[in-house]
């Protein structure tokens, strides 16, 4: 075996070791010494082609934050790039029905994973290329519960949101609309909204409907859920007829169909329709800025070649993870000491058991069926609340997890594999609330592009822990009663969510209710990271929602100026 | 209920059908080629003994041509390619593959005065028993912690066992055929190319 430096062990596809850019350089060197609005740029010119000219607007990331916005500004008439850190891939040709295969589809730079309850990064939650986290997401878009943004207010824990549910819900009905999102006729959490689903729900799989059944046994509300994965051939405005779901059950490792609303069929052709540009392969290591501590521009690395993109205003899209670490990395709004901090994961405890029937949980849309009823469980000794949720899974998702958790091996291993076909799961996503030890850092550790690695520490803490044993319960007796043998549990944290949370106050918060940053007139931060609280629902159809409201207030705020 | 076995023969049918993208066919197609594998990363003598640990974390006496998954694993660590992260508390992935299966071979040394390599198919799994069980001997592991670099090993063991067309096909797994997408999907509801117990 090699003998290697240690720091060498870590190098991931090692392309250009060296930092190639003074400023970046500068950062690395001396941590300490640059000051927020640091006209290094004017003291030291880059020697770096300017290849486009000033464009209005740059936009870090395609995913379900910036793309939405993407459309939005350049439909408003604006000159608009988006920087992509992953390629552009034509699913219908490209993505094949073989989770290895579409190891692609995930951000792969690694990451390290600290606290008590390490988070799992890669195809757990962090996606990568044109359309982001969406390329893998589950299509799952329930709405944000009312309740769920002013957590504080009702249990005196957590943070509230800015603003209520009201700014949102505009959003989500225009959402559910265009993407075409699949679900039933009246909601029984939430019957009087104005517009119900555009589409019927999709086709419960075997999951699904063994939920049901036991549920209703229990005396548990279920419905279909929500899905953005069309049940119907589907038109939609810049792009034509987007075609109906087959029941692939492929969603977390990529739609070959364009059938679920990732943002590569949705909103992207949307933007570029209207003349944005989306850069591909694109991958932003600085942001610059003039004497005042405005944004002027931003220098990314392109197939190996270093350029430059100036812009007159910056929408930092990158995710939980990467906004603040590109913040922290060019030491930008850092004024309120939150950037990196209140980092949040969904508890996604999952309950798995063997069933009679044969199930075969590769088929259908993965979370067919939801229940509600557990957002503010009456005999809760815990703040906020959780959704239910059935699952469909995908053969080595589900053997990977297993053998994590049951530690089987040799031939039991094998043998208990074989009952894959009679198994399915369930699983909620709950509330987690903000706290103190759980945030991200750079570590000492490099990168292949030299870059520190991000560190991030989470810790379950109690609440998230009395959550888990609270639906841990329920969910045995759903199985139970459903007929399962041999039940068990995987503790699991999704998405990434906080690190450079939206407030009232430059105090404590990194960006305003509008999404703009406190400390920079011409930053605006649209992504997880911004979510004051985690939610108890799956954050696509909320970050989307709040990506056309940033784009709206970015657009008003510009009509004033203007006028 | 015992585990259910599925007729062999499927899954191999299947990816030379037109039920199968051209995209899946050139993914899982190359998995079936047993051409000799020469280790990038590991030693012949380290890469002997993953391949001694990976046949006992999934022994597969009925094949002729086992499931290989030591390549796999040498594979990624010489191209350094990762999954988008790693416990903290572990040192980077070259490295505690190099302690780990140096830990296992202490082990050996300890509990039979023999490397791991040499033992007896009962004595491996004894060694790999105190690995899973967090109290296998061996001074490397001061430097590892045991139960994090055994559940790394045994989750990457398992994703590639379970990529593997063949293992598919033991498990009763045809979610690559999927063209003409799934219509039947509700308990005991089956297409026609969804293989059926055999007993």
């Amino acid at each position: 075996m090699p003998d290697e430096e240690v720091l060498e062990e870590g190098v991931l596809n090692p392309v250009q070791p060296e930092i190639q850019d003074p400023l970046l350089k500068s950062i690395l060197a001396e941590n300490e010494a640059l000051p927020t609005q640091a006209p290094v740029e004017l003291e030291q010119p880059a020697p770096l082609p300017d290849p486009v000219d000033e464009v209005d607007c740059v936009v870090i990331g395609t995913g379900a934050g910036g793309a939405p916005l993407l459309a939005r500004l350049a439909m408003a008439g604006l000159k608009v790039v988006a920087l992509e850190a992953g390629p552009r891939r034509d699913p219908t040709k490209t993505y094949a029905t073989d989770e290895k295969a579409q190891h692609f589809l995930f951000w792969n730079d690694e990451r390290l994973s600290a606290g008590q309850t390490p988070v799992a990064f890669g195809n757990n939650n962090s996606g990568t290329g044109v359309g982001g986290s969406t390329l893998h997401y589950t299509a799952y878009t329930p709405r944000a519960p009312r309740g769920d943004l002013r957590l504080f207010t009702d249990f005196g824990k957590g943070v509230d949101w800015p603003f209520g549910i009201e700014e949102l819900e505009p959003y989500y009905e225009e959402l559910e609309h265009f993407l075409g999102v699949s679900g039933p006729a009246s909601y029984p959490w939430d019957p009087n909204r104005r517009k119900s689903y555009p589409l019927a729900p999709l086709p419960l799989n075997g999951a699904a409907l063994l939920m049901q059944k036991a549920c209703a046994q229990l005396g548990i509300t279920t419905s279909p859920a929500a899905n953005a994965a069309l049940s119907a051939r589907y038109y939609q405005e810049g792009i034509g007829w987007r075609e109906a779901c087959t029941n692939r059950g492929f969603c977390q490792a990529g739609c070959n169909r364009g059938a679920k609303a990732s943002m590569d069929v949705t909103f992207l052709p949307l933007a570029e329709s209207y003349g944005a540009e989306i850069r591909a392969d694109a991958f932003v290591t600085e942001i610059e800025r003039d004497a005042k501590g405005r944004v002027t521009a931003v220098v990314y690395t392109q197939h190996g070649e270093q350029k430059r993109q100036r812009c007159r205003h910056l929408f930092l899209c990158a995710g939980a993870v990467e906004t603040p670490r590109l913040l922290l990395l060019n030491e930008l709004a850092l004024t309120s000491g939150q950037v990196g901090k209140n980092f949040m994961a969904h508890p996604g405890l999952q309950v798995w058991g063997t069933f009679e029937e044969d199930i075969r949980p590769y088929k259908g849309i993965p979370g067919g069926l939801i229940s509600e009823d557990t957002h503010r469980p009456k005999d809760a000794d815990f703040a906020g609340g959780y959704l239910l949720q059935s699952i469909g899974v995908m053969p080595v998702t589900f053997a990977s997890q297993m053998a994590r958790r049951r530690k089987l091996w040799g031939q039991p291993l094998r043998d208990y594999m074989r009952s894959y076909n009679h198994t399915a799961g369930i699983n909620i996503l709950g509330d987690c609330l903000p706290h103190e030890n759980n945030f991200l850092e750079l570590a000492e550790e490099k990168d292949a592009r030299g870059l520190p690695k991000p560190r991030v520490h989470f810790t379950a803490q109690e609440n998230e822990q009395r959550m888990n044993a609270h639906a841990e319960r329920i969910m045995r007796q759903v199985w139970e009663a459903a007929g399962a043998r041999d039940i068990w549990a995987f503790e699991r944290y999704a998405h990434t969510i906080g690190t450079a949370r939206m407030g009232l106050s430059g105090d404590d918060a990194v960006v305003n209710a509008d999404g703009r940053a406190f400390d920079v007139p011409n930053l605006y931060i649209c992504d997880n990271s911004v979510f004051p609280s985690a939610l108890s629902v799956n954050p696509a159809l909320t970050l989307m929602a709040l990506s056309l409201r940033t784009a709206d207030k970015f657009l008003a705020a510009q009509q004033r100026l203007d006028g | 209920m015992a585990s259910p076995h599925y007729p062999e023969g499927t899954v191999r049918a299947l990816l030379q059908s037109d039920l199968v993208t051209e995209a899946t066919r050139a993914a899982l197609l190359p998995r079936l080629d047993t051409v000799p594998y020469t280790p990038q990363f590991f030693d012949d003598n380290t890469f002997e003994l993953l391949r001694a640990v990976a046949a006992r974390i999934y022994p597969q006496p009925e094949r002729t041509e086992p499931i290989e998954l030591a390549p796999v694993v040498d594979k990624r660590l010489a191209e350094g390619d990762s999954d988008g992260w790693r416990y903290d508390a572990m040192p980077p992935d070259r490295e505690a593959y190099r302690l780990g299966l140096g830990g296992i071979n202490q082990a050996a040394q300890a509990l039979f005065q023999q490397p791991f390599v040499a033992l007896s198919e009962a004595q491996q799994d004894q060694v790999i028993g105190t690995v899973a069980n967090g109290t296998a001997p061996g001074e490397n592991w001061q430097q590892l912690p045991i139960d994090r670099f055994f559940e790394e090993l045994l989750a990457e063991l398992t994703e590639a066992y379970y990529s593997h067309p063949l293992a598919q096909e033991e498990i009763g797994y045809v979610g690559m055929a999927d063209v003409p997408g799934w219509q039947r999907i509700e308990p005991n509801q089956l297409e026609d190319r969804e293989p059926k117990p055999v007993n």
